[in-house]
């Protein structure tokens, strides 16, 4: 997502993992830590042009 | 050449996409009318309160906004709105996000909800009509925006654009839409490996 946001033209992109997100069954879980799943907050500008 | 065509890549891609839409407005809809109902990920004022909604702000929210809540974080911690402002709320859902936005942006700005599900964009209008919010919602993909170019000031989300197939159209789609110096401020899913074959071909798993 953070290339992708770059690559359509965003400026100042900055990410950050949000803190206490996690499945709520721990099969899912498991598999989503398998897979690097995670939630993440992005931001990015739009150039003032 | 065969005598029956075989089914193109676009085609199959075409035919997942529109299973999983499918998938998506039935797992929402049963989010929003069994609140106590049991999903993979957590949902309504446990979640909201996990990433870090204020109680105070909870209260205030319409019922139903919080309990239908299915965010993976809290896009306004980094979205700094400021009265006047025009913001969307991509994927509004039941409104929860866009009803808070209202209240940063105050009486002089405005929040456009858009949401796939005609059900939910009901339920966003109703709910913030019920608090006197600056919220509309409108119907539409996120893929296609119903707005016009240069026309938000912050575009929020929650947790919506990891259920698109197509996620550099809809970064498209924001870019457009966005005022030059306009911000995004997203909450979402991300996957360090990409997923396998399986879990990308079973739309109940993509969907959650």
């Amino acid at each position: 997502m953070f290339a992708l946001l770059e690559q359509e033209g965003f400026k100042r992109v900055k990410s950050v993992v949000v803190p206490g997100f996690r499945f709520r069954h721990q099969s899912t879980q498991d598999s989503a830590e398998a897979y690097g799943v995670k939630a993440v907050l992005f931001t990015a500008e739009k150039p003032a042009g | 050449m065969p005598a029956t065509p075989t089914r193109s890549i676009a085609d199959e891609q075409e035919s997942l996409e529109a299973t999983l839409k499918d998938e998506i407005l039935r797992m929402y809809e049963d989010v929003a009318e069994q609140p106590d109902g049991d999903f993979h990920f957590y949902h309504g004022r446990e979640a909201a309160e996990r990433f870090g909604y204020s109680p105070e702000l909870l209260d205030r929210a319409p019922e139903g906004s919080v309990a239908s809540f299915a965010g993976v974080g809290n896009p306004h911690v980094r979205s700094f709105l400021e009265e006047g402002m025009t913001v969307l709320d991509l994927g509004a859902g039941a409104g929860l996000d866009g009803i808070i936005a209202s209240w940063d942006v105050g009486p002089t700005g405005s929040v456009i909800g858009v949401d796939l599900n005609p059900a939910m964009c009901r339920r966003a209008r109703a709910n913030a009509e019920s608090t006197g919010a600056q919220m509309e919602c409108r119907e539409g993909r996120m893929e296609d925006l119903p707005l016009e170019d240069d026309s938000i000031d912050v575009a929020i989300s929650n947790g919506v654009i990891n259920l698109s197939f197509q996620k550099r159209k809809v970064l498209r789609e924001l870019y457009r839409v966005l005022k030059p110096g306009g911000r995004i401020s997203i909450t979402d899913i991300v996957s360090a490996k990409q997923l396998s074959q399986s879990i990308v071909n079973d739309p109940k798993l993509w969907a959650s």
